[in-house]
């Protein structure tokens, strides 16, 4: 990391020793081959970097709308069948007895999870100071948000009675009841509303000064008027920028503990009852570090896309997919870590519920399902990620993150829907298999997150500009005395 | 609110004497209402008997066993079905000791069958059909429930209401005997038993006392059912 | 024949409005005791209030066994069927068939009104095309038919039948000359009704049916019946068999079932030997001789044993069963040895090609340890012939020779039968198809079916005109078995009938005034006159009362007549006289071998412990509750022993084909751990064409892999000794399974039952 504190050199190679000794070309050359590995020592004029995100912003080409309509399509597809489940009852599903919950509180904890990654990645970096994170949050954010609005149907899709959804929450009414706090739905609810909103908030608020660019621009129509409200009448003094960098600050510091603690009461509504293969004290951390897991291969392959579609190879370079995938793959050992502690303690206890469940997992007939989460999570991260060539190369990234989110779904849908078929009377043990309802919403879950996405893309910058602008300055403060004083470096 | 003696009504099942005929379970489908569904629905796992017998082999042919386990809520004094309920849907009576479920609340988030550790909670996956004139038949003592609200076994507790009411009305108190739930009073072989637990002269009091066969299902679980089962047993003759 | 309503008087109003509920239309007969003014609810009778409970007692009618049953009704509907407490048959108990018979009641398929079978392009019956009739015209058709057909026509009953319709349709055929009706279903042939009281006869010398004292028993060594899930008396053997189980001082009775695929009496059972089938009597047989010959228990028992059994060659009958030397003689011994030790012969036994004998012989066996006649064991009847009835007008239930069956069949294809009356018994779908009812009722030119629904034999009939089903019926029951105390059950109407049927026995009694010689034998206007005349021949009971309005009243309200304590009449202490020659079966045949390599497995076939055999089909309650044994509902299953399946590469759901000599059977397979390897088992019950949505096409009807053959006696059907050939079809479907549902069907909380 420290090419990112400014030293200007890529593979730390202290031996090329003072760049004073070389000669004029190879310093050309070195600091060619920096700006174009480094973002942040590639500074471009503002307009530049503005142009390359209004352009496709205002601009649809046909591949946009079709990517539109397809989605569209399966949203609203998505939509209807929830309307028939309403109608017909949950029974359309393949949810039985004993498996009351499965795919639809899957997808509750894996989107979830997708959500938890945007913030760390936001909200950690920032507070630990990890520049090159720079043009990544806005997509983080974004879809950490999405995310989260995406797993908030899922508690009312599941619910048998959806249309009563609200006497969960606390208002007052004629049954003079409050809900439940003893309950972890009414724990998760408070939370995630809490994670959301402040997520909403978070990202907004960094979003204020681009927003006013966006204004400024684009001098008139309903993308003027709309950037106009959003932007909240930011006109880049030295003042607002100074509360813009407390108010991140604080939101950063305090937004850590609450997206720890809310994807921990995800996970708690396992661990706090008895069912066996959920009651596990490590259920807590286990969660979190999936989450992250899921999230941050979320991001790499958000970032990709964008990439792609956008033309944003200027902001979205080589090292930022390195730093994503070190940060997957630490993130990997340390989910690793804790699935190794809830398999081997039961494992060591062997009470017969217990062993059953691992069995079922290892030999039994999820095993082909709990191999390839074995796989996605641990091994092939474990085994590529060291490489920077991999780390390096987006393709590959993407494909070991679609790997990853495969193996975090399954993770989730083994815990769900696998392990509820089992308990201590072997009577009614019991299987699930989807079924098309369930499919159906599913793929249109993904769709919705694509699909705001689409809509957001056209609306609002997917890069920070001025983070990275602010990025690329700070590369060039140095430490004279005790001053911090901004120095630029020009190439030729 | 009436004043109401505190009873611990509970239950006794004898395993030596369940011959698994099933009377049971079809005395508790017609005083409870609870819906039989079809085939196809039994194939994807959402049949619903509020009582029930579990059949379990035991050993290899030719000596092979099969034992019966009738199963129903076992009215948890420390129930973990009920903490987890958001709407308070599922609770317990104090007075009565009993695991209530309270159809109307529900909102169907189904958590309380997950932490059921007897999973003996029924979901209504659709609305119940009781194709005319059949429905002449259903109790209207006990609510018709639809789709998507959660059902357990509830000791017959309309039965219980009406004899406590019944008692109150005519200034006496309750007798051992005068609240019987639908399985238990048709039982051929009185498997099961049913009282007060709290009237040292009811019969499942005098059943209890130093009984060396009684146990509570997973009780390791802590969750100190009101069923105690009688442990069943083999007779054999030497040679 | 003007038939229209009149008045009814004051007095006979309370009567009867005593026993049943305000507003009843009882009857269409125009006699002025029958119809009740129809009041408004506005006035409702004196003991009904809103929202409580009125019970009024009748008797079930879902099996033979004659249970007491009492049924909760509210605002004029029946909610609820609980055990009579008061009654001595089943003290307030009831099984899972009694319990829902209220589905039988208010079941939409249902008849309202008669309705003839309509020829539909030269087809007549068979069409399932229904039209309507008046009942004055159905009654016409039915009354113009008989009176042409004189003396030639035909009863089939169930002998499920009320006592008073019993005692109808016997004046009825003995005044019209026509021969003596048939009373013949298949929950009676299963049971062995009619081979127990044959080997009754032969032992004892009266015919009636053998009820066992297992409540008191310390041994009891059941032959092949599920006693407790489908036997004679289902309520009061699981009545006995908890009591049993509590014995004072902690004893709990020692129970061997010997039979080929494990029921519900075999899992309670302290044993279950899976004996060869068809070597079950051949075990007893040799159990005797071993207490002969060794001269086990008390020089009494040795020498009854002695001059009951002859000699049997105990290693042959160990081969032919399976069992080992060592088995048998520990279980001579324990029988021998027990103080109140008993043999209880089963349905499954009497099924077989020497069925009267075998069952016999285990009969032998409680007459060889002196429980007959004692009053812990075998406890006979008293009522033992009609003399010894309380009241001389009272008439048993009977249950017909298979021979007899065979004989009207006969005839029907002769062409001798012009009308044929159907009731209370579906002989198209319960008896085997080799019998040919299906092929004679084609030869018959009219044929009435009194079917509350269209069954498999109302297809074939012309005419239908719907009986009230048995809670909506008048009747009574002479209980048999009886367990010791006479009981006359009775049955009224609980609810106002709820679809437009008639009582069958009103019907014949109208159109009896129109014909001759039947008129006279049949002089009562309605059916209750004819009870009331029943009940008030009745000698004092429990229940005390004189006067004919008094005795009805108290015959009602209480669910029957039986003797007060007192008078209940002391069975005989002598032990009955042994008869001449001792018993020998000759030893079980094995299959020859050109059989045995086509047909290489046993067949079993039982009684489905919820649809009996298959009259409760049409029940959605028993359609759904799960089998006890293997947990599946709504379908039929063949069960494989896990081996056996292994062998033929049979796995579970998979649809396998029963081919016996006399039909085929399709359906999935299921791995059934406690059945010989040699034995495929099938429940009987499915398999309906007709029969209501909740009956009809689903599954498959065993009966279709029988023969028609009567055993050597002729009193039974041969229906324990079939044999299949089991072959894949290669298809697959899904079990209907409750429990076990991932295939597991081990483990369980071990602290249940310790060793």
């Amino acid at each position: 990391m420290s090419v990112h504190r400014g030293d200007g050199l890529a593979d730390g190679n202290p031996a090329d020793g003072n760049p004073a000794d070389q000669a004029p070309s190879e310093v050309t050359d070195q600091a060619r081959q920096a700006r174009a590995r480094y973002l942040l020592l590639d500074e471009r004029p503002m307009p530049d970097l503005v142009a390359q995100l209004l352009g496709p912003m205002q601009r649809a080409g046909p591949l946009y709308w079709l990517l539109f309509a397809v989605l569209g399509c399966m949203v609203l597809v998505a939509g209807g069948v929830w309307i028939y489940q309403m109608w017909w009852g949950i029974g359309i599903t393949g949810l039985n007895r004993p498996v009351m919950w499965a795919v639809y509180i899957a997808n509750f904890v894996y989107f979830i999870g997708i959500g938890v990654a945007g913030t760390f990645i936001s909200a950690v970096l920032r507070v630990l100071r990890f520049q090159w994170r720079a043009p990544i949050t806005r997509a983080a954010e974004t879809l950490t948000v999405f995310a989260l609005a995406t797993s908030g149907l899922f508690p009312l899709i599941h619910l048998g009675r959806t249309w009563k959804f609200y006497w969960m929450l606390p208002y007052p009414n004629q049954r003079r009841l409050w809900p439940s706090y003893h309950s972890a739905l009414l724990w998760d609810l408070t939370a995630i509303l809490t994670y959301l909103t402040s997520s909403v908030l978070f990202a907004w608020l960094v979003m204020i000064p681009d927003l006013a660019t966006v204004r400024d621009r684009i001098a008139r129509g309903w993308r003027h008027r709309l950037m106009n409200v959003l932007a909240l009448g930011w006109r880049g003094t030295e003042g607002e920028w100074s509360h813009l960098k407390t108010a991140t600050t604080i939101f950063s510091l305090a937004i850590i503990p609450v997206m720890i603690l809310m994807h921990s009461i995800v996970g708690w509504d396992f661990a706090m009852t008895i069912q066996a293969g959920w009651q596990s004290t490590v259920f807590g951390p286990y969660f979190v570090s999936g989450a992250l897991l899921s999230g941050a291969a979320a991001v790499i392959i958000v970032l990709a896309v964008a990439r792609k579609t956008l033309h944003l190879e200027y902001f979205l370079r080589a090292e930022h997919f390195d730093g994503m995938g070190r940060f997957l793959l630490v993130l990997s050992l340390a989910w690793a870590y804790f699935y190794f502690n809830d398999v081997l303690v039961p494992w060591y206890g062997q009470l017969p519920v217990d062993k059953t469940i691992l069995q079922l997992f290892t030999s039994g007939r999820a095993a082909p399902l709990w191999s390839l989460m074995v796989f996605s999570n641990l091994v092939l991260p474990a085994a590529t990620l060291w490489s920077r060539r991999v780390r390096t190369s987006i393709p590959a990234m993407v494909v070991i993150s679609i790997f990853v989110n495969i193996g975090m779904y399954l993770e989730r849908y083994l815990i769900v829907a696998v392990t509820l078929g089992r308990n201590e009377l072997p009577f009614d043990w019991g299987a699930y298999v989807p079924h098309l309802p369930e499919i159906l919403i599913t793929v249109g879950a993904f769709s919705l997150i694509g699909f705001l996405f689409l809509v957001f893309v056209k609306l609002f910058p997917i890069i920070p500009i001025w983070e990275v602008r602010e990025g690329q300055m700070k590369q060039g403060l140095r430490r004279i005395g005790r001053d911090l004083v901004p120095t630029r470096v020009d190439p030729d | 609110m009436i004043a109401r003696t505190e009873r611990k009504w509970t239950m006794v099942v004898d395993l030596d004497k369940c011959t698994g005929c099933e009377a049971c379970v079809v005395a508790c489908h017609a005083e409870n209402n609870v819906p039989i569904v079809s085939q196809e629905q039994v194939v994807r796992g959402r049949a619903m008997h509020w009582i029930h017998i579990e059949r379990y082999w035991e050993g290899e042919y030719p000596n092979v066993r099969a034992r019966f386990i009738p199963l129903l809520c076992q009215q948890c004094q420390r129930a973990p079905c009920e903490p987890v309920c958001p709407v308070y849907a599922t609770l317990h009576s104090e007075q009565e000791n009993l695991n209530l479920q309270i159809y109307n609340r529900c909102v169907g988030t189904r958590y309380c069958q997950n932490n059921d550790p007897y999973k003996v909670r029924f979901f209504n996956f659709f609305d119940p059909v009781f194709d005319e004139p059949l429905n002449e038949q259903l109790n209207p003592d006990v609510t018709v429930r639809s789709a998507g609200v959660m059902e357990k076994c509830t000791f017959c507790v309309q039965r219980i209401r009406r004899a406590e009411e019944r008692a109150l009305v005519e200034g006496r108190a309750l007798q051992d005997g005068e609240v019987v739930p639908a399985c238990v009073e048709t039982c051929p072989p009185s498997a099961l038993v049913f009282g007060d637990l709290l009237d040292a002269s009811s019969a499942v009091a005098q059943l209890l006392q130093n009984n060396q066969r009684a146990f509570r299902l997973l009780g390791h679980l802590g969750t100190e059912p009101s069923i105690y089962y009688l442990k069943g047993g083999t007779s054999r003759v030497g040679a | 024949m003007g038939i229209g309503p009149m008045r009814i008087g004051r007095r006979t109003f309370l009567q009867i409005g005593a026993a049943s509920i305000a507003g009843a239309v009882l009857a269409g007969c125009e006699h002025p005791r029958r119809w009740v003014h129809l009041e408004p609810y506005v006035r409702p009778p004196e003991e009904q209030l809103a929202g409580v409970a009125t019970w009024y007692a009748s008797t079930c009618r879902q099996c033979p066994a004659g249970c007491g049953i009492v049924v909760r009704i509210m605002n004029g509907r029946a909610l609820k069927i609980e055990g009579n407490p008061e009654h001595p048959l089943n003290r307030g108990k009831l099984c899972a068939r009694g319990q829902a018979g209220l589905q039988l009641l208010y079941n939409p398929d249902r008849l309202s009104g008669p309705v003839q079978q309509e020829q539909v392009g030269g087809q007549g019956r068979g069409s399932r095309r229904f039209s309507p009739l008046s009942w004055d015209a159905a009654l016409n058709a039915l009354y113009s038919k008989l009176q042409a057909a004189g003396s030639r026509f035909a009863i089939w009953a169930g002998s499920n039948t009320s006592g008073h319709l019993v005692d109808l349709f016997q004046r009825f055929a003995q005044a019209a000359g026509a021969p003596a009706p048939l009373f013949y279903d298949l929950y009676s042939a299963l049971s062995g009704r009619r081979a127990l009281r044959e080997a009754d006869r032969t032992l004892l010398g009266d015919e009636q049916l053998p009820a066992y004292d297992v409540g008191h028993a310390d041994v009891v060594l059941s032959f092949g019946g599920n006693v407790l899930g489908t036997g004679l008396s289902t309520v009061r053997y699981g009545v006995e068999y908890g009591a049993f189980r509590g014995q004072p001082l902690g004893k709990r009775g020692y129970l061997v079932q010997i039979e080929p695929r494990m029921s519900i009496t075999g899992a309670v059972a302290d044993r279950w030997l899976p004996a060869r089938p068809g070597s079950e009597a051949r075990v007893a047989q040799a159990l005797a001789w071993i207490i002969a010959d060794q001269s086990l228990g008390s020089p009494d028992r040795a020498a009854r044993a002695r001059a009951l059994v002859g000699e049997t060659d105990v290693g042959q009958v160990a081969a032919e069963s399976g069992l080992s030397v060592e088995d048998l003689e520990r279980l001579a011994r324990t029988f021998a040895a027990a103080e109140r030790p008993l043999a209880l012969p089963g349905g499954w036994v009497a099924g077989q090609p020497n069925g009267g004998e075998a069952t016999t012989v285990i009969q032998a066996l409680n007459l060889i340890a002196g429980m007959a006649g004692q009053p812990d064991g075998a406890d006979w009847n008293p009522m033992t012939t009609s003399q010894d009835l309380p009241s001389s007008e009272l008439v048993r239930p009977l249950t017909s020779s298979f021979s007899e069956v065979q004989d009207l069949v006969e005839r029907m294809r002769a062409g001798e039968v012009q009308v044929l009356l159907v009731h209370g018994a579906n002989p198209a779908f319960s008896l085997p198809d080799a019998l040919g009812f299906a092929d004679a009722v084609q030869h018959v030119p009219f044929v009435v079916s009194f079917s509350p629904l269209v069954d498999e034999t109302a297809l074939h009939a012309d005419l239908i005109l719907p009986d009230r089903t048995y809670l909506e019926s008048w009747g009574y029951d002479v209980v048999s078995p009886n367990f010791g105390v006479p009981v006359v059950s009775s049955q009224q109407p609980v609810v106002t009938p709820v679809f437009d049927a008639r009582s069958t026995a009103d019907v014949l009694l109208t159109v009896a005034r129109g014909i001759e010689p039947v008129s006279v034998a049949l002089p009562w206007s309605d059916e209750v006159a004819l009870l009331q005349d029943v009940i008030a021949s009745l000698p004092a009971g429990a229940f005390g009362g004189s006067g004919r309005d008094v005795l009805w009243a108290r015959f009602l309200q209480h669910g029957g007549w039986w003797p007060a304590l007192s008078g209940i009449p002391s069975l005989a202490t002598a032990p009955p006289a042994l008869p001449g020659a001792p018993i020998q079966l000759a030893p079980t045949a094995a299959p020859s071998a050109q059989l045995a390599q086509e047909y290489p497995y046993h067949l079993y076939l039982y009684l489905s412990d919820l649809l009996s055999d298959g009259r409760g089909a049409n029940q959605p309650w028993l359609q759904g509750t799960p089998d006890p044994m293997t947990t599946v509902s709504w379908q039929t299953w063949v069960e494989l022993h896990p081996d056996t399946a292994r062998e033929l590469g049979v796995q579970e759901g998979d649809i396998v084909r029963l081919t016996s000599a006399h039909g085929e059977l399709e359906a999935p397979a299921y791995l059934y751990p406690a059945i010989r390897p040699d034995t495929v088992a099938v429940p009987i019950g499915q398999g309906h064409t007709d029969g209501g949505r909740y009956a009809r096409d689903r599954g498959a009807n065993p009966m279709a892999l029988l023969g028609a053959e009567a055993d050597g006696s002729g009193d039974n059907l041969v229906w324990a000794s079939g044999r299949v050939s089991v072959t894949r079809t290669g298809q697959r479907t899904a079990l209907a399974r409750f429990g076990n549902r991932v295939g597991v069907t081990e483990g369980f909380v071990n602290e249940a039952f310790p060793g």
